[in-house]
């Protein structure tokens, strides 16, 4: 029968594999999660009651508790300076940290070097479950949660994450501190099962296995680590029953079986698991639990104000001396030819890049000083140039995460069921079913963002502005690639969303779409403003015709955009 | 000076094979773990070939890159190219590569048996120098030099040649790069071939430089090749060999100063400082961002 | 060169967006298989231990000594880390318990030997033990590291299997219990005698002592040798340590010569020795060189050449004895296997082996219960270790040797 031994490492394998599962939801491929189990399962050993003192029970608590502090404490000292380390970068650097750790072990003088401790055996295999389907149960209740999807939209694209008013830095050390308790339990049952901790068992192979187990389980699901875990676990179980002889085969035949995998299951194992996607239950429904709309800090009138805004780099000027000015209910077209720096402008509006000189001011804050999610939390919304959609995210999660302001944390709440958690989702599912609505995506709500054709795209990432409630909305070429039809209905939907009380900025080339909706054109060329005023004007002053809109039917023309590839 | 001739010694061996790392990192945005154990195949190859074909050993050298170069070509065909498209392309790619390294030492294990292998006695020069009162050897020197012009070679490569052109302009805009009717298949393949022909000449000038070489041999250095990497700057070719030597001299200079206990942690203690001070590495080009 | 954060979704019209979510076919064929191989490979897994379990009493035989015949193979358990970081001495010790198995095996006891791969990695040795343990087999053989043995052999323990350990040599592997037994001498019964002949020949009195520091065996062996040297009233000048995967010791050998030393005192693996002793002639270090058992191992002469002449070698094994006949037979048998002279783990294998068969044949029994008596009241073993016997604590207790290469070849000093 299977081995008491087998049924704990795949249990352990699975709660180690979820350390790195915490921080690959949110994208970051941390690996210094051997380091956090080596400190946990050290400082349990030493610290934690004698079992025979205090009983097996009260020792392994103890010892849990110590562990998965420690874990969570050494995330937060390796997490902070790192913050800024994306991708590869961070691989290395927290790599780099759980050998350090390593080192340190094997060299001070209380751990026993490489000899190691030497621990009781108090683990019994239901524990090990136990803790195991705890952290299950947590990550399965965090994924539908705002905080589960806040972090899947931080994978997916960090920068659309941020401009839709999540705190990235806050959340990835959330993830951290997560896959620092988690890591720290691992070491602790670790330490309580083998009998002896040394720093060699923590080492560079121990954190590329758990990144591979969580990799192969699956590491955008819930389910994925322990199917990693028990798959991992399996193979030289297998190979010893299967009667392969033992030496260099074995080693070969399982890479062998992890290269299938990984070539031939995209999202690991757990894609063979249905997935079940957020719905809209029924018709949305307009009841007092609708989502509160974001205060508005600026008098109805003006919404935005710049003055003086240059932007230099090195020796290129894009924007130079641009005063501006958004009002509430107005829509605002920013025009010019590629290069005029409406991009560059619109950045600096929205926070993501501070201007060289000038003064701007959005809702009462100063973008320059603010980062881009409290920007959007001011209540600016905005679509991008280039679409940056949540790809792996239904249409309708997409919109979700839009309204990450404008919705109430779930996760505790779902940890323990409540009610009231149940409420505010479906008041949020409503919501966000409203905004797909209005931008005539309703029936793509379950589709993948990635999948859907180019015109819904962009249509999709202005329904996931509007999710936020915004008071300005700025929308960057969304018409590029739609035809008459598509760009009419844009055209109703802004006009609308003005008499709603929204300022929007709308970036674009189509310049029919521009003349038709907007109540004032601002034409920026060269970085400066060449003229503002109410379209027909600005069609007929001979400046702008010159540099940008040429003569004769210019509304006819659809001046293609910068992104022909 | 004794010290710092073992250091540079050392390091450039360091840095030759960090070139590998960052060259397909540099160009295509791959980190390619199998690089390890195409280090070990270099060294036990090369050990092959000179003990039962009987080859010189400056002879078994460029054999020694056409097997890396090969091995690279696979690793590249089987482990990253059906993984291009996907939306995790990194972290697939890597794992893939991990899976790969893998087999590719257990296969060295048949081969060649789970033992440390050396070369044949007098494979090589014996003669030392007396160099301002430290001791080298003609090996050392040899192989510094080698060292040193297969990373000018190679980065008079990627800065003067139509091959070199091609790379850069892939790793700027794969797609641009297709439209303006590069094959970027095949400078992918090219890439991977060269990174891992470099890798295998470093194992085995390393397998020169102590004699020995065995199945771990890349493991043990693959930590301190992705610390160079770093040190250097993400996908510069001057910033590996820089900081290859810089880490060879600061192991060597730690051991001396503080303590060989902690000398691993020199690597480490520099990829820190480097990270929070100067993400990009010494050569690096800070990240622009792109909105 | 480009970011390196996730590929976005394509933008353009004219690339081809990706599905983000196969075909539906695909994923239920691929889950049905994986389903199916999963179960199939779980089923037999748990059919394969339930089959071999203990066969009762016909391990029980008639006879004694030589005469004792028993009716079903012995079966005997080993695990070895044939893969992974100790994968070259599991591979000498695997082919010195098949050559003992094959020597051993005779008309009245044949022995079967289950080897399994612990992999160097405590999941695979506590995995394996159990199924050993569960197999019902009579002795287990193993584990080869020390730190593993720690976390598998109370399993054995537990179980009531008898342990034979080969290569284990920290302290306290013995105390975990009555049926832990092993027939590989402790450093601290090769050290001290190993020192004290190296102070005697060459009169030292200040040494530099190196080790590596991330290993638990070369790690014992350095405290030991720093006891024994202090008893010996000789000065540490310096104390340098490396990694057990090094190969360059270039800068520590150069801290070494500065500090002009009379011996270098060393305690490392095979894999160390041999790059560290031709570095340190090549560096013009000439003093002597004094090693623990991992020195124990004839790559030392066949690859190091000269520069390994006059190192002093402390082992629980000397392949050059040849009074013992044992010893003889077994060298000559290995060559002819295995085309190359065994090294102390093999030696030490052989040796656990002949120490479960004499046990065996003392009661005629290879019941569990009866071979760990026998095991601990094993004395005067003719084995290819010398004359062994197993004391009160479950040690070994043989000759120990200290060597030195003389001519190419281990010769025992003084």
């Amino acid at each position: 029968m299977l081995g008491e031994s087998t049924i704990v490492f795949v249990a352990l394998a699975g709660l180690f594999a979820y350390s790195f599962y915490a921080v690959l939801v949110a994208g970051q491929l941390s690996l210094g999660q051997a380091g956090f189990a080596a400190l946990a399962a050290y400082a349990s050993a030493t610290l934690a009651p004698d079992p025979d003192a205090v009983g097996d029970g009260a020792a392994l608590a103890v010892a849990l508790v110590v562990g998965v502090v420690v874990g969570a404490v050494a995330a937060v000292v390796l997490g902070l300076p790192t913050m800024h380390l994306r991708g590869v970068f961070l691989a290395i650097a927290t790599l780099g940290f759980a050998e350090a750790v390593r080192i340190v072990l094997l060299n001070a003088d209380w751990s026993g070097g490489p000899q190691g401790l030497s621990v009781p055996k108090i683990l019994e295999p239901w524990t090990a479950w136990a803790v195991l389907a705890a952290v299950a149960y947590a990550f399965w209740r965090q994924a539908p949660s705002r905080y589960g999807r806040a972090l899947a939209a931080i994978r997916e694209d960090e920068l659309a994450a941020r401009s839709t008013g999540i705190d990235v830095g806050r959340h990835r050390l959330a993830a951290f501190v997560t896959a620092g308790g988690v890591a720290g339990a691992y070491g602790v049952l670790w330490a309580y099962f083998v009998r002896l901790v040394v720093p060699s068992d923590f080492g560079f192979s121990t954190a590329i296995d758990g990144l591979v187990t969580a990799f192969v389980g699956g590491s955008t699901v819930w389910l994925g680590p322990v199917l990693g875990g028990a798959f991992l676990t399996a193979v030289p179980e297998a190979q010893r029953a299967l009667g392969i002889e033992a030496g260099w085969v074995r080693p070969f035949l399982a890479g062998l079986l992890l290269l299938v995998v990984i070539l031939f299951r995209p999202g690991g194992l757990a894609s063979l698991v249905p997935r079940r996607r957020p719905r809209l239950a029924g018709a949305p429904d307009d009841g007092p639990a609708a989502a509160p709309a974001p205060e508005t800090r600026a008098p109805a009138g003006v919404v935005a104000s710049l003055r003086g805004v240059t932007k230099d780099y090195g020796g290129v000027h894009a924007v130079r001396g641009v005063d501006l000015e958004l009002h509430a209910g107005e829509v605002v077209g920013l025009i010019g030819p590629n290069g005029a720096g409406k991009t560059t402008l619109v950045n600096m509006l929205c926070g993501h890049v501070p201007p060289s000189a000038g003064r701007i001011d959005v809702l009462g804050v100063d973008p320059a000083r603010t980062p881009v999610h409290r920007v959007a939390a001011a209540g600016v919304a905005r679509t991008f140039q280039q679409t940056r959609l949540f790809g792996r995210l239904t249409a309708l999660e997409n919109v979700l995460v839009g309204a990450h302001l404008t919705s109430r944390p779930t996760f505790l709440r779902r940890l323990l069921w409540l009610p009231s958690a149940r409420r505010d989702e479906r008041a949020a599912l409503a919501h966000a079913g409203r905004c797909l609505e209005r931008v005539g995506l309703g029936s793509a709500a379950r589709t993948d963002a990635g999948a859907l054709s180019y015109g819904d795209q962009r249509r999709l990432e202005i329904a996931r502005a509007l999710a936020a409630g915004p008071t300005l909305l700025v929308l960057d070429e969304p018409a590029a690639g739609m035809n008459a039809v598509e760009a009419d209905a844009l055209s109703t939907l802004i006009s609308s969303l003005a008499a709603d009380g929204l300022a929007v900025l709308l970036i674009e080339h189509d310049v029919g779409l521009v003349m038709r909706t907007c109540d004032r054109v601002v034409v920026l060329d060269f970085g400066t403003v060449l003229t503002a005023g109410p379209p027909e004007e600005v069609r007929r002053d001979a400046r702008v015709v010159a540099a940008y809109l040429g003569a004769e039917d210019a509304d006819d023309e659809h001046v293609t955009g910068e992104e022909a590839r | 000076m004794q010290q710092l001739l073992n250091g540079l010694s050392i390091g450039s061996i360091y840095a030759l094979f960090a070139i590998g790392f960052t060259l397909v990192f540099g160009i295509l945005d791959r980190l390619n773990l199998a690089h390890p154990a195409v280090f070990a195949a270099g060294a036990l190859v090369g050990i092959e070939l000179v003990d039962a074909a009987g080859l010189s050993v400056w002879l078994a050298l460029p054999a020694v890159a056409v097997v890396g170069g090969l091995l690279g070509l696979v690793v590249e065909r089987v482990a990253f190219r059906p993984l291009r498209d996907r939306p995790d392309a990194h972290f697939a790619g890597l794992i893939a590569s991990i899976a790969m390294g893998g087999m590719l030492v257990a296969l060295l294990q048949w081969r060649y048996g789970p033992d440390t292998r050396r070369f044949p006695a007098g494979a090589f020069p014996e003669q030392g120098y007396e160099l301002l009162g430290a001791r080298i050897t003609l090996l050392q020197v040899v192989i510094l030099a080698i060292s040193v012009l297969l990373m000018v070679g190679l980065t008079l490569l990627v800065a003067r040649s139509g091959l070199g052109r091609s790379m850069r302009a892939v790793a700027e805009n794969p797609t641009a790069a297709r439209v303006v009717g590069v094959d970027v298949e095949r400078v992918t393949a090219t890439t991977f071939a060269i990174s891992a022909a470099l890798g295998a000449v470093a194992g085995a000038l390393f397998a020169m430089n102590v004699n020995s070489a065995q199945l771990g041999m890349g493991a043990a250095i693959e930590l301190k090749g992705l610390a160079v990497i770093v040190v250097g700057g993400m996908g510069s070719l001057p910033g590996a060999l820089v900081g290859g030597l810089l880490l060879g001299l600061a192991e060597v200079f730690a051991v001396q100063y503080v303590g060989s206990s902690w000398r691993d942690l020199v690597a480490f203690g520099l990829l820190f400082l480097l990270l929070v001070v100067r993400p990009q590495g010494l050569f690096g080009r800070a990240r622009v961002r792109e909105v | 060169m480009r970011r390196s954060l996730p590929v976005r979704t394509p933008m353009s019209p004219m690339s081809p967006t990706s599905p983000a979510s196969p075909t539906p076919r695909t994923p239920r064929r691929h889950a049905a298989l994986l389903a199916l191989s999963s179960a199939v490979a779980l089923a037999l897994a748990a059919c394969s231990s339930d089959g071999s379990g203990s066969s009762g009493g016909s391990l029980q035989g008639e006879g004694t000594g030589d005469a004792c015949t028993i009716a079903d193979p012995v079966p005997v358990g080993a695990a070895l880390s044939l893969t992974g970081a100790a994968g070259s001495y599991g591979e000498s010790q695997r082919k010195g318990l098949e050559l003992a198995a094959e020597t051993l095996s005779d008309d009245g006891v044949t022995y079967e030997l289950a080897i399994e791969d612990d992999q160097t990695d405590p999941r695979q040795g506590i995995t394996v033990f159990e199924k050993l343990a569960s197999d019902g087999v009579s002795a287990i053989i193993g584990p080869t590291l020390s730190t593993v043995a720690f976390q598998a052999q109370p399993i054995a323990q537990e179980e009531g299997v008898p342990v034979v350990a080969i290569s284990n040599t920290a302290d306290g592997i013995t105390e975990q219990g009555e049926f832990i037994h092993r027939v590989s001498l402790t450093e601290g019964q090769v050290i001290p005698q190993t020192v004290e002949a190296a102070v005697a020949e060459h009169d030292l009195e200040d040494v530099v002592v190196m080790y590596s520091d991330d290993d638990a065996f070369t790690e014992s062996g350095y405290q030991v040798f720093a006891e024994a040297l202090e008893a010996e009233g000789v000065d540490v000048a310096d104390t340098l340590t490396f990694s057990v995967a090094d190969t360059d010791f270039r800068p520590l050998l150069t801290q070494a010569k500065a500090a002009d030393p009379d011996a270098i005192v060393v305690s490392a693996l095979i894999e160390a020795a041999v790059p560290l002793v031709t570095q340190a002639r090549e560096l013009g270090i000439d003093v002597p060189i004094v090693g623990g058992n991992g020195f124990n191992n004839p790559q030392l002469m066949a690859d190091a050449g000269d520069a390994a002449e006059g190192v002093i070698v402390g082992a629980a094994w000397n392949s050059a004895a040849t009074d013992n006949a044992q010893n003889t037979a077994f060298l000559e048998a290995y060559e002819e296997a295995n085309g190359g002279a065994p090294d102390q783990f093999a030696a030490q294998a052989y040796a656990g082996l002949q120490a479960v068969d004499a046990a065996v044949r003392a009661g005629c029994s290879a019941e569990p219960d009866a071979v760990r008596e026998n095991l601990s009241a094993l004395q005067d073993l003719d084995s290819v270790l010398g004359t062994l016997s197993i004391d009160e604590n479950r040690d070994a207790v043989h000759e120990a040797v200290v060597q030195v290469v003389d001519g190419g070849q281990f010769v025992a000093l003084g």
